[in-house]
C-alpha cells in the first residue's frame, strides 16, 4: 500500500479538507465565509440533518410523449408511475465545529466548508465511519490506584495497541465519537460494525456505505490482526493529546479512500517551527519502512540494502527485494512489494 | 461479442507524438502493459535479424494518489530495463525516440491498459433474461460491468419470466412480493434510484421493443429513472464543488445513454432526456445478430469515459503515435491470430488483480471472449470469496483453513494488492483463489449462449500464473480450473507479453509474430492427455505408449483418480498411442484407441496424463481430500 500522501505519519503538511459529516440528504448552512480564520472548536456549519419518516412523496418529472402510444399497462396509482419518488425526511438542526485551525478557503454547493490548515496527518490502513471532530484523549489501562479512567463524551480515543470488540463497545457506550488504535481482528471489527468488511471496503458509493455503520468512527493505523502501534505513531498522538482533531474512517479500495486523522498544529508551533514535508514514497536506502504483510507484518525498519537481482523467498517466488535493519537491530530480506515507506 | 474495437487501428497520430518513424522498420520497441496492480514494460529489439524480448521491468501501477499519473509507474518499470541494459529510454519525463546511434531510446512505444476499472453500465427498459444474456454477450469482451434494472412495468407484466433486478440484488424476487400496490411501485422506484446511486454508472443502455404487454412503458420508465437518477448523481457529483462556481461551469456527471430499443421511440426518448443525458442510437438489440453494434458502442464509451480519464493518460498518449489499447482487445487479437495461424482452437487465460480474462478462438473463426471484471486475485479477490464462499476456496488447499484466516487473507490482499506470497501457505491460498477466478470465468462463459470449444492449446498469463515458482503448479491450476478433455497443450507466458502482442501487431506485425514465437510462448509446460468417462479410482483408466525419437519405447498404465507425468522434456518428441479402458474416452468415443499422426512435443513438466475424471470430483472427507491433493501435487511437481 502506498499512502495517499506518501507516508503514514506526516508531522507537518499543508492540507485542505472539506468539513462534512457525510450523507446525501443533508444540507449544510455555512456559518463562516471564505478567507475567515477558524479555530478547531469554532462552529462552522449548521446541518439540516434528515431523518427518515414514513411518508412518500412524488416529485413530478417531464412526461414522455410517444407518438401513437396506447397505454396497455394499468398501474394501481398513476402518480407513482409518473413520479420520481423520494422519501420525505424531517430536519433537525445541529452545528459542527471546524475540527481544524486554519483558514476557510471555499464553501461547497452542499454547504460544506473547505479549510486549509497546517497540520500533522496520520493515515490509517483501514477504518470505518464518517468524519468526526473531537479531543484526542489517550486511553489508560485501569490500574488499582487510579481506577477506571473517565472518558469525556465526544472524545477521539487513542488506544495504543490492538483493540477488541468489548473495547469498542465500551467506547461507544461512553459517548466517544472516534477511536484510533493499532489493529483489531477482522471478526471483532465486523462484529462491531455489524457489516461485512469485504463488502464495505469494496463499495463504490462510500457515503452510502458509511451511512449504515455505528455512530463511532474507527481508524486502525496498522490494520487487521494484533499488531502494536509503532512508537513513531504513538509519539505523534501523545504529543497532541488534548488537541482537537478531525478523524475520518471511510475506506474504499475501489475509490482509493483511506482513513486519516488530521491534527492542526498549534499556532505557536506553526510560527516557530514550520517545516512542511513533501513525502516521497520511493523506496531508497535509509528510508523508514513498515512491513505490510506476511510473517513479519508490522515490523518497522530502515532500508539497509537494495538488491540488484531478484531474491528467492520460502514460497519459491522470486522478487526484487530489500534488506531491512529492523528496530531490534536484526536484518530481514523481504520483497519490495511488502514494504511501505512511512517516513 | 466483439472485444473493444481498436477504431484507430493503432495508427492515430497524436499531436504530441514523439515518434514518427515507420513502425514496420523499427529496430526497437518498448511495450507497456498497465494493469490494475502492476505495470509491465518489455523492450523488444532486433537480434541477428529477429525481433526478440531483450529485457523487461515491472513496477506498481501509479494511477492512485500520491502519484496519480500512469506514466510514473511506466517510467519506474523502464528504469529497471535501463538498469539491465545500460541504455537510457527516458529523458525529462518523455520517451527518447527514435533510437539514437548510441543505443539510447526506442523507435516505437506501445501501451495497453487494463487499469482504471471497468465501465459501469446499467441496462434499463424491457430487460428479461434473454435480453440480459444478449447484453452480457455484447459486453463480454470488454472491461464492462452490466447491471440490469428492468422497469417496474416490465416486471409487472412479464411475471413469471422475470429477471432479478440488479446484479447481486435480491429485493425484487421472481413473482414474489404480492400485488404491485402503489406503495410497492413507489418503493421500487426509490430502490432503483438507490441502486443507481450505489453503482454510480458511467452509462446506461436502454433496450426492449415496444410490442410486449407493457408497450412502450418500459422505455418511458427508463427515461424517468434516468431523469431522477441524473438529478441525484449531479447533486452528489457537484456537492463538493465550490458554491462560488456557477452551476453551468460545474462539470456535470452526465450519464451517457445508448439507445438500442424500439427505433420509433428514439426521438421521443431524446426529447425526454434532453439536458439530462446524451443519447446515442445503436441498432436495436433483439437477437444475437445485433450484438456487434452494441458491443462497439460500449467499447467506444469505455475508451472515452474510462480510459481517457485515467490520470496521466494524455501524457502517455503523447509518447506514441498509436493510441493506448485496452489489454483485453490486444489479447483477443493475438488469440484469434494464433487460432488461424496454427489452425487449431486456442484458449488464452489471464488472471489479473481485478479481472480474469478468458479468450477462446476456433480454427474456423469462432470466438468466445470473456472479460470477467471484478474477479481477480488482487483488489478484486474479495469478490471471489463473496461469490463462492470459503468451502470452494478451501477445497484446493492441502491443509485446514478457518474462515477467519481466509477473510484475513482477502482483506489483506485487498488493502495491499502488491504483496507477493513469501511462504508456502500464502502461495497455496493465492493459487486456490486463482483456480476459483478461472472457474467462475468458465462458468460465466458457459452460462452465456456461447458454444464451448475444446482447446488444443491453452496459453496462460497473469502474475499469479507467470510468477508461480513451479511449472507444475501452473499446470495443476489450469487442469483443475479449466478441466479440459481429450488432448491439449499447456503453454505459460512467463514474460507476460502475450496480452500486449495484439497491440504490437497493429503497429509492427513482424515483431509481434517473431517475439511471440521466440520468447512469449517458449515456456511450453507439456502435452496433456485427459481421458474422461467412467474411471473407477484405482482401476486402469488408460495405457499410454510412447515411442521417443531415439527409438526408446515406454508403456505406462495410468489408474483412475490419478495424475501421471511421463518424462518428455522440452525439445523432445515422441509418438503417442493411447489405449483407454472400454468406458474411457480420449475424444474418439469410449474405448477407442488413438495414435497421434505426428510426434507430440515435450515440455517443462512433461507428458501429463490427468486421469482424475471429468468433472473433477474431490473427496468429501477432509483428510482424504488433502491427501489426494498432496498426491497430485507431488505427481505433477507442484
Amino acid at each position: 500500500m502506498t499512502y495517499q500522501l506518501g507516508w503514514s505519519v506526516i508531522p507537518q503538511i499543508l492540507v485542505r479538507r472539506e468539513r462534512w459529516p457525510g450523507g446525501y440528504k443533508t444540507k449544510g448552512i455555512p456559518l463562516v465565509h471564505p478567507g475567515q480564520d477558524v479555530l478547531p472548536d469554532q462552529p462552522v456549519l449548521r446541518l439540516e440533518k434528515n431523518e427518515p419518516v414514513e411518508a412518500i412523496e412524488t416529485v413530478p418529472i417531464p412526461r414522455l410523449s410517444l407518438p401513437g402510444v396506447i397505454d396497455t399497462l394499468t398501474y394501481p396509482d398513476h402518480s407513482s408511475r409518473n413520479g420520481d419518488v423520494s422519501l420525505n425526511r424531517l430536519h433537525a438542526d445541529e452545528t459542527l465545529p471546524a475540527g481544524l485551525r486554519g483558514r476557510v478557503v471555499d464553501i461547497t454547493r452542499r454547504g460544506s466548508v473547505i479549510i486549509e490548515s497546517c497540520a500533522a496527518v496520520l493515515q490509517g490502513a483501514i477504518g470505518a465511519g464518517n468524519q468526526v471532530a473531537g479531543v484526542l484523549t489517550m486511553w489508560q489501562a485501569p490500574d488499582a490506584g487510579r481506577g477506571q479512567q473517565a472518558i469525556p463524551p465526544g472524545a477521539l480515543l487513542v488506544i495504543p495497541g490492538p483493540l477488541n470488540f468489548a473495547m469498542l463497545r465500551q467506547a461507544m457506550i461512553s459517548g466517544v465519537v472516534g477511536v484510533i488504535a493499532s489493529s483489531i481482528s477482522s471478526r471483532d471489527f465486523e462484529g462491531f460494525l455489524r457489516t461485512d468488511l469485504i463488502e464495505l471496503i469494496d463499495s463504490v458509493d462510500v457515503e452510502l456505505a458509511q451511512a449504515h455503520l455505528p455512530q463511532m468512527t474507527v481508524l486502525l493505523t496498522e490494520g487487521l490482526g494484533t499488531i502494536a502501534m509503532p512508537a513513531r505513531t504513538m509519539n505523534l498522538l501523545s504529543h497532541y493529546q488534548g488537541s482537537i482533531a478531525l478523524l475520518s474512517g471511510a475506506t474504499s479500495v475501489r475509490q482509493g479512500i483511506f482513513p486519516e486523522l488530521v491534527i492542526s498544529l498549534p499556532a505557536k508551533e506553526v510560527q516557530q517551527n514550520w517545516h512542511p514535508v513533501r513525502p516521497d514514497p520511493i523506496l531508497t536506502l535509509g528510508a523508514q519502512v513498515r512491513v505490510c504483510s506476511g510473517d513479519h507484518e508490522g515490523a518497522i525498519g530502515s532500508i539497509d540494502y537494495l538488491y540488484s537481482h531478484e531474491q528467492v523467498f520460502p514460497s519459491g517466488i522470486r522478487a526484487r527485494a530489500a534488506r531491512l535493519r529492523l528496530e531490534d537491530g536484526s536484518m530481514l530480506t523481504i520483497p519490495l512489494t511488502l514494504v511501505e515507506r512511512i517516513s | 461479442m466483439n472485444t473493444q474495437p481498436n477504431t484507430e487501428g493503432g495508427q492515430r497520430q497524436s499531436p504530441a507524438s514523439s515518434s514518427n518513424l515507420n513502425p514496420s522498420v523499427a529496430n526497437s520497441l518498448l511495450v507497456a502493459d498497465c494493469g490494475t496492480v502492476f505495470t509491465k514494460v518489455s523492450l523488444l529489439g532486433l537480434v541477428e535479424g529477429q525481433y526478440r524480448l531483450m529485457a523487461r521491468g515491472e513496477a506498481p501501477t501509479t494511477i492512485a494518489p500520491p502519484h496519480e499519473d500512469i506514466t510514473r509507474g511506466i517510467i519506474q518499470a523502464i528504469n529497471v530495463i535501463e538498469f539491465i541494459t545500460g541504455r537510457h529510454f527516458v529523458s525529462e519525463g518523455r520517451i527518447i525516440s527514435p533510437e539514437q546511434p548510441v543505443g539510447d531510446g526506442v523507435d516505437v512505444f506501445i501501451a495497453t491498459i487494463s487499469a482504471g476499472g471497468p465501465i459501469r453500465l446499467v441496462v434499463l427498459g424491457a430487460v428479461d433474461a434473454a435480453m440480459e444474456g444478449l447484453v452480457g454477450q455484447a459486453a463480454s469482451g470488454l472491461y464492462a460491468e452490466t447491471h440490469a434494472l428492468p422497469s417496474p412495468s416490465f416486471v409487472v407484466t412479464s411475471v413469471p419470466n422475470l429477471v432479478s433486478v440488479g446484479a447481486g440484488s435480491t429485493s425484487v424476487s421472481r413473482g414474489a412480493g404480492g400485488a404491485w400496490t402503489p406503495e410497492r411501485v413507489a418503493l421500487e422506484w426509490e430502490r432503483q434510484i438507490e441502486r443507481i446511486r450505489e453503482l454510480q454508472p458511467h452509462a446506461a443502455l436502454i433496450v426492449g421493443v415496444a410490442d410486449g404487454p407493457a408497450g412502450p412503458a418500459p422505455l418511458q420508465e427508463a427515461c424517468q429513472l434516468l431523469v431522477s437518477a441524473a438529478k441525484e448523481l449531479n447533486e452528489q457529483h457537484g456537492a463538493g464543488v465550490s458554491a462560488g462556481v456557477a452551476p453551468n461551469d460545474v462539470a456535470s456527471r452526465q450519464i451517457a445513454v445508448l439507445y438500442a430499443a424500439a427505433p420509433e421511440y428514439v426521438e421521443a426518448v431524446r426529447g425526454m432526456l434532453q439536458g439530462v443525458a446524451e443519447v446515442t442510437r445503436v441498432e436495436s438489440l433483439v437477437s444475437q445478430t445485433q450484438i456487434g453494434p452494441t458491443s462497439i458502442a460500449v467499447g467506444g464509451l469505455y475508451d472515452r469515459d474510462v480510459m481517457r480519464h485515467i490520470p496521466g493518460y494524455a501524457h502517455l498518449h503523447g509518447w506514441s503515435s498509436s493510441a493506448p489499447v485496452a489489454t483485453a482487445t490486444s489479447l483477443s487479437s493475438l488469440v484469434r491470430f494464433l487460432a488461424q495461424h496454427y489452425a487449431m482452437n486456442v484458449m488464452a487465460v489471464d488472471i489479473g488483480g481485478a479481472t480474469t480474462t478468458l479468450m477462446l478462438a476456433g480454427e474456423r473463426g469462432e470466438f468466445i471472449p470473456k472479460v470477467n471484471t471484478g474477479m481477480g486475485v488482487g483488489p478484486a479477490v474479495g469478490a471471489i470469496l463473496q461469490k463462492v464462499g470459503i468451502q470452494r476456496i478451501a477445497r484446493w488447499l492441502p491443509f485446514d483453513i478457518s474462515e477467519e484466516e481466509s477473510r484475513q487473507y482477502v482483506l489483506n490482499r485487498m488493502l495491499h494488492p502488491h504483496v507477493v506470497p513469501t511462504n508456502q501457505r500464502d502461495l497455496q491460498i493465492s493459487q486456490a483463489f486463482a483456480r476459483e477466478a478461472l472457474i467462475l470465468t468458465v462458468e460465466a462463459v458457459k452460462q452465456s449462449n456461447f458454444e464451448w470449444l475444446d482447446a488444443d492449446l491453452i496459453l496462460a498469463t497473469g502474475g499469479v500464473l507467470s510468477h508461480a515458482p513451479k511449472f507444475g503448479q501452473v499446470a495443476l491450476m489450469l487442469l483443475d480450473a479449466l478441466q479440459p478433455r481429450g488432448v491439449t497443450s499447456l503453454v505459460l507466458d512467463r514474460t507476460m507479453l502475450i496480452s500486449q502482442l495484439g497491440a504490437v501487431a497493429t503497429v509492427a506485425p513482424v515483431a509481434a509474430v517473431q517475439v511471440n514465437e521466440n520468447d512469449a510462448v517458449t515456456h511450453r509446460l507439456g502435452t496433456c492427455v485427459i481421458p474422461f468417462g467412467t474411471m473407477p479410482r484405482g482401476e486402469l483408466a488408460i495405457r499410454v505408449d510412447l515411442e521417443y525419437t531415439n527409438g526408446r519405447q515406454l508403456t505406462v498404465d495410468v489408474m483412475g483418480g490419478s495424475i501421471e507425468v511421463i518424462p518428455l522434456r522440452t525439445n523432445e518428441q515422441a509418438l503417442l498411442s493411447l489405449f483407454p479402458a472400454p468406458t474411457v474416452d480420449v475424444g474418439l468415443g469410449p474405448g477407442e484407441r488413438a495414435r497421434a499422426a505426428e510426434e507430440i512435443d515435450g515440455g517443462l513438466v512433461g507428458l501429463i496424463i490427468d486421469a482424475r475424471g471429468r468433472p473433477l470430483d474431490l473427496p468429501g472427507d477432509e483428510k482424504e481430500r488433502q491427501a489426494r491433493l498432496l498426491q497430485w501435487m507431488q505427481a505433477i511437481g507442484a
